[in-house]
C-alpha cells in the first residue's frame, strides 16, 4: 500500500503496537481479520495524510469527470496489453498509483479481499469501493500503455 | 447501448457479467472488449504479486523494544530472574526430590540395625515381601538400575552380582505388588506391599550408593 519497503516496515510495526493497545476495543461485530486490516489500512491513510500526499477521495463524485468519459482506444488489435506485462512493469506502475487508488488496487486485486470487507475497512460504500479499483485498474493500464510505448521507441 | 453507456457500468459489471444488452455490447464493440480484456489481465496479472516476505528481524525487535519501554510487556530477562531458577530447567524438582527421598532414607535406615550388603534386609516389624509372582526371568531393569549397575561393575565389581540379583528381586517384587494393586485398588494390604518394595529398592540403592562412596 505504501510502495516503499522500508516504510512498510516502520508502519507494520506500528499497526502491531496500535493492535497490542486496542485489543481490548475489539467487540467481535465483525471478523478479527477484518478490524485488523481496518486498523492497518488507517495507519497507512493516516501517515500518507501526515505526508501531505495526494489521496483519490473516496467519495464518489456527482459529476462525471473527463477520465470518466468512453475509452476510445482506437487502434489495431495489438493494442491489447495481454501478454505484455512483466512483473517489475506491474510492480512500478502500482507504485505510480495515487495512494487512495494503489490502496483498494492491492486489497482487492494482489490480497483478494471482497468488496464488502474492503467498504468497511475504508468505511466506504461497496459501489465505492468497485468504483475506486476500476479508476485503479483504467490507470494501471494507461500507465503500462505509456511504458510500452517508451520501451517500443528506444529499440 | 453506446460505449460510455456500457463503460459506466462497467465497474459494476466487470466481475458478475451484464445484461443482456451489455454483453451484447460487448461483444459487438472492438474497444470495449480490448478494454475488458486489458482490465482482466491486469487484475490476473496482480494476483501474482501476493507478498510472499517476512517482515526483517527489525520490525519484530522494534515492536519488542516499544512494547518493553511502555511497559506492556516485561522484558525477557527480568522474567528469567523472577523466578530465579526457571533458566536451569527441571532440575531444581529432581533436587527437591532427591533430597526428600534421602531424608526418608534416612530415617529408615536409623530405625533399623545394621545390614549386611549382599542381602536385603526385612523392615522390623512388617510382613515380609510374598515371593514373586513375576517371573524374575522377564523382570526389566530401567535406567537408573542400569546407570548404578554400571557403576557398581566398574568401582565394586565383587558386589555387583549380588546387587543385580537382589535388584532383580526388588523389582519382581514391584512388579508384582503393582499388579495385586491395579487388579484390587482397594486392597490395602496390596498397596502397603507395594510401598515396602520400594522401600527395599531404596534400601538397595542406599546401600549401593554407600559402597561406592
Amino acid at each position: 500500500m505504501t510502495g516503499n519497503t522500508a516504510e512498510a516496515e516502520d508502519l507494520t510495526q506500528e499497526a502491531f503496537l496500535q493492535l497490542y493497545r486496542k485489543i481490548a476495543t475489539f467487540r467481535g461485530e465483525s471478523a478479527f481479520s477484518t478490524w485488523l486490516h481496518r486498523l492497518a489500512v488507517n495507519v497507512v491513510l493516516m501517515h500518507l495524510r501526515k505526508k501531505g500526499l495526494p489521496e483519490v477521495s473516496l467519495e464518489e463524485s456527482l459529476e462525471p469527470q473527463q477520465e470518466d468519459g468512453p475509452r476510445k482506444d482506437i487502434g489495431a488489435r495489438d493494442n491489447v496489453l495481454a501478454g505484455s506485462i512483466d512483473r517489475v512493469n506491474l510492480e512500478r506502475a502500482i507504485e505510480s498509483l495515487p495512494p487512495g487508488y494503489r490502496i483498494i488496487f492491492v486489497l482487492h486485486d494482489i490480497e483478494g479481499y471482497e468488496h464488502n470487507e474492503i467498504a468497511e475497512m475504508m468505511g466506504c460504500s461497496i459501489g465505492n469501493s468497485k468504483s475506486q479499483l476500476h479508476k485503479a485498474r483504467l490507470k494501471l493500464r494507461d500507465l503500462l500503455k505509456t511504458s510500452r510505448a517508451e520501451k517500443a521507441v528506444r529499440r | 447501448m453506446t460505449c460510455a453507456e456500457f463503460q459506466r457500468v462497467l465497474p459494476y459489471i466487470i466481475e458478475t457479467g451484464g445484461n443482456a444488452d451489455e454483453e451484447q455490447h460487448l461483444r459487438d464493440c472492438q474497444i470495449c472488449s480490448d478494454l475488458v480484456a486489458d482490465l482482466k489481465y491486469i487484475a490476473d496479472q496482480a494476483k501474482l504479486l501476493v507478498p510472499m516476505e517476512e517482515p526483517s528481524p527489525r520490525v519484530w525487535e522494534g515492536i519488542r523494544g516499544s512494547l518493553e519501554r511502555e511497559g506492556l510487556v516485561k522484558p525477557a530477562r527480568a522474567r528469567g530472574r523472577l523466578l530465579g531458577f526457571q533458566h536451569w530447567g527441571p532440575l531444581p524438582w529432581v533436587a527437591s526430590l532427591a533430597a526428600l527421598a534421602l531424608i526418608l532414607f534416612g530415617v529408615f535406615l536409623f530405625q533399623r540395625a545394621q545390614v549386611e550388603p549382599s542381602t536385603i534386609s526385612e523392615p522390623a516389624g512388617s510382613a515380609s515381601v510374598s515371593q514373586p509372582a513375576v517371573s524374575l526371568q522377564t523382570v526389566s531393569i530401567d535406567r537408573d538400575d542400569d546407570q548404578l549397575l554400571q557403576q557398581m561393575t566398574t568401582s565394586r565389581p565383587a558386589m555387583m552380582s549380588n546387587f543385580r540379583d537382589n535388584l532383580k528381586q526388588v523389582n519382581a517384587a514391584i512388579a508384582d505388588a503393582r499388579q495385586a494393586v491395579q487388579q484390587n485398588p482397594d486392597d490395602s494390604e496390596a498397596r502397603e506391599s507395594l510401598i515396602r518394595a520400594y522401600q527395599q529398592k531404596a534400601m538397595l540403592y542406599e546401600m549401593a550408593t554407600r559402597s561406592l562412596q
